[in-house]
């Protein structure tokens, strides 16, 4: 007989129900709690895990580099480089000779200074060295010192060392651009950073699942290709180093200017500094570029501008000659000549600029008024000074600052207005950076168009994309056509009639100049007797000019005229250079 | 067991004696809740399986594009310091110090040149 079934299928359903009653009492314990967690808690905890996980990285965009011009190749003269600034952090420091020690075998650097740096109280992080390369930082790393790392920094680095230093600037520290084509192409140059915003793993590598990663990429800085031509460059860089100390003078700019675009082709100045030392020079003033920054009384080289202008204003002709009595008494004070061919007689206009006349430079500005010195002749000269060459206002050439110079107003001020304007007119009581009148000479020298002085001729964005710029014309009739045919035969002749060693070949090509001995001005008025600036603006060409010139030598101190001893000789050897280097297309007839 | 026995003990299983054998049972079984639940929650074990295996694979190729972006920075840089050290041998300053550039004859501006 069989055992009673207790196992009725009654009871086993209702253990299954009780289970799967437990199972849905579990399922809604776990569900209230996720909701709870996922749903009432939900900014809470998604602010939580984001903070661990979610990281936000600067991508930083790389700077653009500076290209000049070599023999047709383009080269660059500053460039990126990635060097490594090693750190310390006191507090971890163990032992502290052994690590200076160390470290200076490695870096060359003092391990006294490094132990003392090391000992920095209530400091964490302690710059001990820059710019070291890849190879020391390896090394260092290997090394495993506790409380020393390296970080990463891109540095300027600048291939041609100091050549046109003073023109490209430097980047400081904080990545900022600073003085010359650094400071003025500063953004450009800089690129927009990017953004990585995404979530990472614990060594904050972003995690490629997760959706809500953005990437905007770093748009790198824009590529700058001067216009200076690298050996011309050098050579003039040279050739003014040696010119300010055989005239043993205190420094120099020169400049070589094409007047027919108005591109820099070479522009130096001297002294000058290391920029990727930049951190070294003690003397601030080294930064500027003083060619356009440092303006100063040009003396003679003015008479070109002046004679221009009255020619151009037909008070006078190329073959005008007049009775010069080698004196003029302008309010109460006399003007004479300082060179020894200035005596009394008739002149010519050629003389004007071979003997270096004041008073046929002041009789030139007499002629712009009708005969004398007044408002007329004030107010013409001004708007040539200031419109038609562009003297006393920045030329806009691409530097971190450009000086204005200074061009006195024609308004009779009651303090002898009519001598200010006689000085004006051989160079003295304005300022002019050397620039300025490289600019006002090429369009004097060109046919009459003022051209912008540019030190750039493209610029290369991150696509690639190549950006020309075109010459800019600022004034068109500066002065007519036949005001230059006029005035380069004579400047031509007045070098002919210097002398230089060696001397040019005129029938092959142009060269033509004037020189500039300028009285310094004292800061309380006045000018000093014994000290003076030689300038010399001059031109280099074959059936037109092609090269403008100007060169400041300031306050040598070698015997003679300061323009025809110290400036003269630096003109010379630059032109020299331009034509032995087949730079000057030769004279076709 | 011959094959009448064991057809009775069948007939007497699922039609036992004075019961109609007709059945309205369908003939298909369903599952059962329990079964339901537990298909539901293996689906969603598998589904949320690979999910994960998905992630997992996915992250792991971003681990490589990570490494391989690292490795494209590094060569970035290598490339970067050679240009830097190509331009400095082309310097003018080096190339005028070089050994050849000093055996060479520094030349005058010839006779045509001069006065």
């Amino acid at each position: 007989m069989a055992l009673p079934n207790t196992h009725t299928p009654i009871k086993a359903v209702s253990r299954v129900r009780l289970g799967y009653g437990v199972l849905l009492v579990i399922i809604a314990i776990f569900g209230v709690r996720l909701f709870y967690v996922q749903v009432i808690r939900y900014n809470h905890y998604k602010t939580a895990a984001l903070s661990d996980q979610l990281k936000q990285y600067e991508i930083p965009a790389t700077r653009g580099v500076i290209k000049a011009s070599d023999n047709g190749q383009l080269v660059p003269i500053v460039l990126n480089q990635k060097l490594y600034t090693l750190y310390g952090d006191p507090s971890y420091i163990k032992n502290l000779d052994k690590t200076a020690n160390q470290l200076s075998a490695i870096t060359g650097g003092t391990a006294t200074k490094y132990a003392a740096l090391l000992k920095t109280k209530d400091t964490r992080y302690v710059v001990l060295a820059k710019k070291l390369t890849p190879e020391q930082k390896d090394k260092i790393i290997k090394l495993k010192l506790p409380g020393i790392g390296t970080v990463a920094q891109d540095y300027r680095t600048y291939p041609q060392g100091t050549l046109a230093a003073q023109i490209l600037g430097f980047v400081d520290d904080g990545g900022t651009g600073r003085y010359g084509l650094e400071e003025y192409f500063n953004k450009q140059l800089t690129g927009t950073p990017g953004s990585l915003k995404a979530i990472t793993d614990i060594n904050g590598i972003p995690l490629a699942s997760s959706p809500s990663n953005t990437e905007v990429p770093a748009k790198k800085g824009d590529d700058i290709v001067t216009t200076l031509d690298l050996a011309m460059q050098q050579q003039v860089e040279t050739t003014l180093k040696k010119g300010v100390e055989q005239s043993k003078a205190s420094g120099g700019s020169a400049v070589i200017f094409d007047p027919k675009t108005g591109a820099v082709k070479a522009m130096a100045n001297y002294p000058s500094y290391d920029p990727s030392q930049y951190f070294n020079v003690d003397n601030a003033q080294l930064f500027q570029n003083a060619a356009v920054s440092q303006p100063i009384e040009v003396g003679s080289t003015m008479k070109t501008l002046t004679t221009a202008a009255a020619l151009d204003q037909g008070v006078i002709t190329p073959n005008t000659t007049y009775y010069d009595p080698s004196h003029w008494t302008v309010d109460q004070f006399n003007i004479t000549n300082i060179e020894e061919d200035g005596g009394a007689g008739t002149k010519s206009i050629a003389d004007i600029l071979n003997l270096s006349l004041n008073t046929g430079a002041t009789w030139e500005l007499m002629q712009m008024g009708g005969g004398q010195i007044n408002l007329k002749a004030r107010t013409a000269w001004y708007d040539y000074m200031t419109n038609h060459y562009r003297l006393g206002k920045a030329t806009g050439i691409e530097q971190g600052y450009e000086a204005d110079g200074y061009i006195p107003t024609p308004k009779d001020n009651g303090a002898g207005i009519n001598l200010t304007y006689a000085n004006t007119a051989f160079g003295q009581a304005l300022t002019a950076t050397p620039i300025q009148m490289a600019a006002a000479l090429g369009a004097v020298v060109n046919g009459g168009t003022y051209y912008q002085p540019t030190l750039i001729a493209q610029t290369i964005d991150s696509s690639g994309k190549v950006s020309n710029r075109a010459p800019k014309v600022l004034e068109k009739n500066a002065v007519s056509p036949a005001v230059t045919q006029a005035i380069l035969p004579i400047l031509d002749y007045v070098v002919q009639k210097h002398n230089f060693y060696p001397g040019f070949d005129h029938s092959k090509y142009l060269v033509g100049g004037k020189t500039g001995t300028a009285q310094i001005a004292k800061p309380g008025g006045g000018y000093y007797d014994e000290l003076f600036n030689g300038t010399y603006a001059g031109v280099v060409g074959g059936d037109s000019a092609q090269y403008v010139i100007v060169v400041f030598i300031e306050k040598p101190t070698n015997a003679g005229y300061a323009g025809t001893a110290a400036a003269q000789p630096v003109f010379g050897s630059i032109a020299h250079m331009l034509i032995d280097e087949s730079l000057v297309t030769p004279k076709t007839h | 067991m011959t094959y009448s026995s064991s057809l009775s003990m069948n007939r007497s299983r699922y039609v036992p004696r004075n019961q109609n054998t007709v059945s309205f049972r369908p003939s298909v079984h369903a599952l059962g809740p329990v079964s339901n639940t537990i298909i539901l929650i293996v689906l969603a074990c598998l589904l949320g399986l690979l999910y994960l295996t998905q992630v997992t694979k996915t992250n792991a190729y971003g681990y490589q594009i990570n490494g391989l972006q690292q490795r494209q920075a590094q060569l970035k840089s290598e490339h970067d310091d050679l240009e830097v050290a190509s331009a400095r041998l082309q310097s003018l300053a080096r190339v005028q110090d070089s050994s050849v550039a000093k055996g060479l004859v520094s030349v005058a501006p010839s006779d045509s040149l001069q006065n």
